[in-house]
């Protein structure tokens, strides 16, 4: 299978599919965290530097907490992303699915040190790189992944047309292919929805331009139950 | 039943859920000006709306319904789910019921890796004892001349003053111990996956450079003032270094020999049975680095401060071998 979908029974015995994060959002989320750690020690060291050894010594502690426990902090507490990943819309959970909890965030990013080697996490980017499920040593170690998490998900709306029922009978992968250009149409150009319809003239009944269309979306509205 | 149908059917419900999800927080909120809206129904009810939810979801893709909606309910199950079966409550009960007997329990149930760091830390560091008090250059193996002639520096002074430094001296070196000790010992335990090579020559090369350390300053005519420093935090110090190679080590045997496992299931088995132990040595380095900070310095009496440090060194030793004899009884 070329798709990268992990699909996860719950206990409900209902599946879930998880969609694991590749390279490149995972090494931007980093670079935004990093800018962040960066950020928060550059500030933190032009006040406490002031307190002289007093001061340092804090640093030193503040610096430690930031390398070690930012992002376990972040994915237990922030329901599973530190600030970059959430930049980039990017999730870690438990291989099954659940949020994940202490042992594993810790696990996981305690082995950044094992991902770090040799330079600038080689090892971890090759991990990554042979993973089906894009997984560095510590998610692997860890037991857990980085997937995409899109909380924005709405209802779907079909504009209302007059139902227009089809003259001859619609396979299911037919009817599915119709309700979800219905459902899209309002993401598409008029241009692009007319192009579209021009490509099933069995369905459009080789009505071209705006009719194809509008025939395409009455026949998802008969599909989806609307009748006059 | 048609998609339309099945949306007017239960589409309150789904919205319900979804102003649920919004406005019932994870966990209470700092601010206490605005006291939060009412959640749109009581908690017990969420394993009950949930499983109906996945029913949903299972209808619509069983019935072929559009993408787009099976893809809503998807959304909703999935943050259903999250909330179900987020992160179990009572972490600081969990860290207490850990520290008053697990984590002994657990390091005893580690006791071959413990010994095998134990060896790997104190073989080394008795041998060099022993070879640098014949041989004094064998010290340039693995310190250069400057490196000793530091250590020399740093231990030789006289008893004239009762602290040895400033207090902000003391946070600053608080927040050093910690950083790097502390850092240490995690990359002894991660780097254990490279087969248990890096743990083990981190344990090593510590007992090597300990070894050094001490055979020198004796040496030197400056055994009690370094005596007098390292015997109060060495028990916590030294102890957690050696869990954190017995980790490492264990972490690098899964990966030799994983058994009758996927290499990867071993490795995920042995760090979350290890993890717990990881946690724990961290504490013990930071009592060491309280100790060290603020307790070692002081130039007391130098019978006082063996006595007072050899029973901080006897805590740690004391308490992995009766603590939490009834642990998950």
């Amino acid at each position: 299978m070329l798709d990268t979908v992990r699909s996860v029974t719950t206990p409900e015995l209902i599946e879930v599919q998880l969609h694991p994060a590749g390279l490149l959002p995972r090494s931007l989320a980093w670079l935004v965290d990093a800018g962040i750690r960066l950020g928060i020690i550059i500030m933190a060291s032009q006040i406490l530097l002031i307190l002289g050894n007093f001061g340092q010594g804090i640093l030193l502690l503040l610096y430690f907490g930031l390398e070690w426990f930012y992002p376990v902090l972040f994915e237990v507490l922030g329901s599973g992303a530190s600030p970059g990943k959430r930049a980039l819309g990017l999730t870690v959970v438990n291989a099954d699915g659940t949020p994940v909890g202490w042992g594993p965030s810790l696990t996981r990013n305690l082995l950044r040190t094992a991902d770090f080697l040799p330079f600038l996490y080689a090892i971890g980017i090759i991990s990554i790189l042979f993973d089906k499920e894009f997984r560095r040593l510590g998610d692997i170690v860890g037991g857990t992944l980085v997937i995409y998490r899109d909380p924005t998900g709405k209802l779907p709306a079909i504009a209302q047309l007059d139902p227009i029922a089809p003259n001859l009978p619609l396979d299911r992968a037919t009817q599915r292919a119709l309700v979800a250009y219905a459902e899209r149409a309002a993401l598409l150009t008029t241009a692009r929805l007319e192009e579209l319809a021009s490509l099933v003239p069995h369905l459009a009944r080789s009505e071209s331009g705006p009719q194809g269309m509008a025939r395409l979306i009455g026949l998802a509205n008969y599909l989806i139950g609307r009748r006059t | 039943m048609k998609q339309e149908l099945f949306e007017q059917l239960h589409n309150a419900e789904w919205k319900l859920f979804e102003t649920w999800l919004a406005t019932s927080p994870t966990r209470k909120k700092r601010k206490k000006d605005a006291p939060p809206p009412p959640p749109s129904f009581p908690a017990a009810e969420l394993p009950h709306r949930y499983r109906m939810l996945c029913q949903h979801l299972a209808l619509a893709r069983d019935r072929d319904y559009s993408l787009a909606l099976v893809a809503y309910l998807h959304r909703l199950v999935q943050a259903g789910h999250d909330r179900l079966y987020g992160v179990p409550a009572g972490f600081a009960m969990r860290a207490l019921r850990y520290a008053a007997g697990g984590f002994a329990a657990d390091v005893r149930a580690n006791r071959w890796w413990v010994l095998a760091a134990t060896l790997l830390l104190f073989g080394p560091a008795l041998l060099m004892m022993v070879a640098i008090r014949y041989q004094p250059d064998l010290a340039y193996l693995v310190v250069s001349p400057e490196q000793v002639a530091h250590f020399e520096a740093m231990y030789n002074h006289t008893g004239d003053t009762i602290v040895a430094r400033e207090a902000s001296t003391d946070v600053a070196m608080f927040g050093f111990y910690i950083f790097n000790n502390v850092s240490i010992s995690f990359r002894c335990f991660a780097g254990g996956i490279t087969a248990g090579l890096m743990s083990a020559f981190a344990l090593i090369f510590n007992g090597l450079l300990f070894g050094v350390v001490e055979s020198r300053l004796a040496l030197a005519g400056l055994g009690h003032n370094f005596y007098s420093f390292v015997i109060g935090h060495a028990g916590f110090e030294l102890g957690a270094i050696t869990l954190s190679g017995a980790a490492g080590l264990r972490l690098g045997m899964a990966v030799v020999v994983p058994g009758r496992r996927t290499r990867r299931e071993a490795l995920r088995e042995t760090a979350s049975s290890l993890i717990g132990m990881v946690c724990g040595l961290a504490a013990m380095l930071v009592i060491a680095a309280l100790i060290e900070a603020f307790w070692s310095p002081l130039r007391l009496d130098y019978t006082l401060k063996l006595i007072v440090g050899s029973i901080l060194c006897l805590m740690p030793i004391a308490y992995f071998i009766f603590a939490g004899r009834d642990h998950g009884a």
